[in-house]
C-alpha cells in the first residue's frame, strides 16, 4: 500500500513538472484604432491577474507608447515576467530580438503598470505577454 | 541465468559510460531564469532596453537639440562594483537600440585613428579618384555624450547574500555642460546557500 501510494506521488509529481506551462496572458493592442484584445492561455494565472487598464500616447519623439494597469486577484506575493513587442502595419514584428521580458514582482491585490515604448517609428501594433516567472525556470 | 545478466549488465555499463562523457547542451532563452546573484545577460539586455527607452520618451533631448536628431558620442561606462563587467558592451547595445530607433546620430571617437589611416590612404596612395577622396575636417561633431557608473553593494545575512547592483546613465551637452537626461536601473537579487 505504502509503495503504492508513493508511485502514484512520484507519478504526480513528474506529471506536473511535465505540464509546466509557458503559455501566458497576451494583450494585442492597437495604436491606430485604439482598440485591445486580451488572450489568456494559462488558466492559473487567469486567476491570479487581471489586466484592467490599458492606455495609449506618443512620447515627444513621436513614437507610440502604451500603458497597461495589471491588477492581482490573490492576497500573495505573485512573480511574474512580461514582454511587450512591436509590430509594423504588416503584423511583422520589429527588432524582436532586443526586447527582454522583465521581472514584475505584484503584491497581493496590489495593480502595477507597466510602460512599453516603440522601438521605430513604424511601430502601430504592441503585445504585452505576461508569464509566471517560473516559466523561464524551464530546462530541458 | 547468468549468461543472461553478464550482457545486460555490460549494455547497462556501456550506455552509463555512453551518458557520461557528453555535457548536455541545449539552446537557451535569452532572458532565462536567474543562475546566481550575479550580473547575467539577461540583467543587461533589461537594463540596455530600459535606458534606452527611457532616453527616446524624454521630451528634455529634444529641447536640448532644438528638436533636430542629435548627434551623440559614449564615454565608456565606470565599474565602480566589485564585479567584473564589459562596461562598453553595455554602452553599445544603449547605442545600437538608440541608432535603430532612427531619432539619434553617433560619432564614434574610438575609431577615429582608423578614419584618419583611411583618409590617409586615400589621398597618399594614389588608388582613390581624388575628387571623390574624403578628405579631413568634415565629420560631424558630437553635441552630447553618454556615461554613466555601475555600483553595487552586498550583505551578508546567514546564509543569504543579497546584492544589490544599480546602473546610472547620464547625458551631458557639451556646449553647456548640462546634463540633460539621467535615469537608473536596480537590481536586486538573493543567494540562499543550501545547508549541505
Amino acid at each position: 500500500m505504502k509503495l503504492a501510494s508513493l508511485f502514484a506521488a512520484a507519478l504526480a509529481c513528474a506529471l506536473a513538472a511535465g505540464c509546466r506551462t509557458t503559455a501566458g496572458t497576451s494583450v494585442v493592442m492597437n495604436h491606430e484604432s485604439g482598440g485591445s484584445v486580451i488572450y489568456e492561455g494559462n488558466t492559473r494565472l487567469h486567476n491570479n491577474v487581471a489586466v484592467t487598464a490599458v492606455t495609449y500616447d506618443k512620447v515627444p519623439a513621436g513614437l507610440n507608447r502604451v500603458n497597461i494597469q495589471l491588477t492581482s486577484l490573490v492576497q500573495r506575493e505573485l512573480h511574474l515576467q512580461y514582454r511587450i513587442a512591436w509590430f509594423n502595419a504588416e503584423g511583422m514584428e520589429i527588432d524582436g530580438d532586443g526586447r527582454t521580458y522583465r521581472p514584475l514582482i505584484l503584491q497581493g491585490l496590489d495593480a502595477v503598470t507597466v510602460t512599453g515604448v516603440a522601438n521605430h517609428p513604424s511601430a502601430v501594433t504592441s503585445r504585452l505577454r505576461l508569464r509566471e516567472a517560473r516559466a523561464a525556470d524551464r530546462r530541458r | 541465468m547468468k549468461t543472461v545478466l553478464f550482457p545486460v549488465a555490460g549494455a547497462v555499463l556501456l550506455m552509463a559510460a555512453g551518458c557520461a562523457t557528453a555535457p548536455h547542451v541545449y539552446e537557451s532563452e535569452l532572458d532565462r531564469a536567474p543562475m546566481s546573484s550575479r550580473i547575467e545577460p539577461q540583467d543587461d539586455r533589461r537594463t540596455v532596453e530600459k535606458m534606452a527607452e527611457s532616453l527616446i520618451s524624454d521630451a528634455g533631448v529634444l529641447e536640448a537639440t532644438g528638436g533636430k536628431r542629435p548627434v551623440l558620442d559614449i564615454e565608456p561606462m565606470k565599474n565602480r562594483s566589485q564585479m567584473i563587467v564589459d562596461m562598453k558592451s553595455i554602452t553599445d547595445s544603449v547605442r545600437t537600440r538608440l541608432i535603430r530607433s532612427r531619432l539619434f546620430r553617433f560619432v564614434d571617437r574610438s575609431t577615429a585613428g582608423a578614419d584618419i589611416a583611411i583618409m590617409d590612404e586615400q589621398a597618399q596612395l594614389g588608388l582613390t579618384d581624388r575628387r571623390k577622396a574624403i578628405r579631413p575636417g568634415q565629420q560631424s561633431a558630437a553635441e552630447m555624450y553618454l556615461t554613466g557608473s555601475l555600483t553595487d553593494m552586498v550583505t551578508h545575512a546567514g546564509r543569504a547574500t543579497d546584492h544589490y547592483y544599480k546602473f546610472t546613465m547620464i547625458l551631458k551637452d557639451l556646449r553647456s555642460g548640462e546634463i540633460v537626461w539621467t535615469d537608473e536601473k536596480e537590481i536586486r537579487k538573493v543567494a540562499i546557500r543550501p545547508v549541505f
